[in-house]
C-alpha cells in the first residue's frame, strides 16, 4: 500500500498532492503527510518542482478547509441550534461553543498541523457555529502553511531517506502534541483542585 | 488519592483526557527513541532499491551523481525525470528486480572508480 502510493507521487506530482491534502482535510483517511514528505523528497531529486508541489499541497488543504466549513454552515447550523436548546446537554454544548469561539483563531491554527486529527471536525464545528469566515480563513492559511512547510520541507531536506524522515517527524509531532495537551489539561486539573480547596 | 477521587467524580472528562494525553506522550517518546536507535544502524542508511523510487532518488540515497547513474544505465540525462524505476524497467521489458541489480552494479562500479563520493 505504502510503496504503491509512493510510486504514484513522482508520476502524478502536484495533482496527487492536491487531492491528498484536500481529502484529508475532509476527514478521509488519506496518508497526506507521507505523500507530502515524498513530494518534498522528489523536489530534491529533480523529479518534481518545489513551487508546484508546495502550492498544490497548500491549495488542496485550504480548499478542503473551506469545503468543511461550508458543509458545517449549510447543514450543521440548524442542527447545532436545535441541540443547544435541549436541556442540560444543550447548555453544556452552548458553553463549549462560547469557550471555543474565544480561542477560535488559535484552535484553528494549531489544529492544522499540531493537532491535525482534530482539524476536519473543527472545520465543521466552525461552520456550524457560524464563526466569522475571515478569522477562520486567515488562521487556516497560517496553520496549513506550517503543516505543508513542515512536511514538504522535511521531505526535501531529508530526501536521502524518506522512511527515516517519516518516522522522525511523525514521532516528534506526536510527542509535541501529546505534551501540549498534557500541560494544558494538567493546568486545568490543578485549577480545579485549587477551586475545591478554596 | 483524595485529589484523584475528586477529579474522577467532578472532572471525569478532563481527567480521562489527561490520562489519554499522558499515554500518547509516553507512546510517542518511546517511538522516537526506538527510531533513533533503529536508524542509527549504518546498514539501514543505504535504502534497498525499490520500484517506487526514481533514478534521482536512488542517486540521492546512495550518494552518487545522478548523471553518473544515468550514463551507466545508458539513459539520456533528464529523460527519466518523473518516472519510477518500475516504469523504466517496464520500458526496458525487464522485471524490476533485474533492473535493480543493474543499478546496483552501476553504483558499485561508480564507487569503485571513486566517482561516487564518500562511503
Amino acid at each position: 500500500m505504502t510503496t504503491w502510493l509512493l510510486s504514484l507521487v513522482p508520476v502524478y506530482g502536484a495533482y496527487l498532492v492536491f487531492a491528498a491534502t484536500f481529502l484529508s482535510c475532509l476527514a478521509l483517511p488519506i496518508p497526506s503527510s507521507l505523500i507530502m514528505l515524498a513530494a518534498g523528497a522528489f523536489t530534491a531529486t529533480g523529479d518534481l518542482a518545489l513551487t508546484s508541489a508546495g502550492l498544490a499541497a497548500l491549495a488542496g488543504a485550504l480548499a478542503g478547509d473551506q469545503t468543511g466549513y461550508g458543509i458545517g454552515r449549510l447543514f450543521g447550523a440548524g442542527l447545532l441550534a436545535r441541540l443547544e436548546t435541549a436541556g442540560a446537554r444543550g447548555k453544556a454544548l452552548a458553553r463549549a461553543r462560547r469557550l471555543l469561539s474565544d480561542r477560535a483563531g488559535m484552535a484553528v491554527f494549531l489544529s492544522r498541523w499540531l493537532f491535525s486529527p482534530v482539524g476536519p471536525w473543527l472545520n465543521l464545528v466552525a461552520g456550524a457555529g457560524r464563526f466569522h469566515w475571515l478569522p477562520f480563513t486567515l488562521a487556516g492559511i497560517g496553520g496549513e502553511a506550517v503543516w505543508v512547510g513542515l512536511y514538504v520541507g522535511m521531505g526535501r531536506l531529508f530526501a536521502a531517506n524518506l522512511e527515516w524522515a517519516g518516522d522522525m517527524i511523525s514521532s516528534a509531532l506526536g510527542l509535541v502534541a501529546g505534551l501540549t495537551a498534557l500541560v494544558g489539561l494538567g493546568l486545568w486539573l490543578r485549577h480545579a483542585l485549587k477551586e475545591r480547596a478554596a | 488519592m483524595n485529589a484523584v477521587r475528586h477529579l474522577w467524580a467532578r472532572h471525569r472528562i478532563a481527567f480521562v483526557a489527561f490520562l489519554l494525553a499522558l499515554s500518547v506522550t509516553v507512546f510517542f517518546a518511546a517511538r522516537l527513541l526506538f527510531f533513533l536507535v533503529y536508524w542509527a544502524d549504518p546498514a539501514r542508511q543505504d535504502q534497498d532499491i525499490a520500484g517506487w523510487m526514481t533514478l534521482g532518488y536512488v542517486a540521492r540515497s546512495w550518494d552518487i551523481p545522478p548523471e553518473t547513474l544515468a550514463n551507466g544505465l545508458g539513459i539520456p540525462e533528464g529523460s527519466a525525470r518523473g518516472h519510477t524505476l518500475a516504469e523504466l524497467a517496464a520500458a526496458r521489458g525487464m522485471p524490476v528486480v533485474s533492473f535493480a541489480d543493474e543499478i546496483t552494479a552501476v553504483i558499485a562500479a561508480a564507487r569503485a572508480a571513486g566517482a561516487g563520493g564518500t562511503e
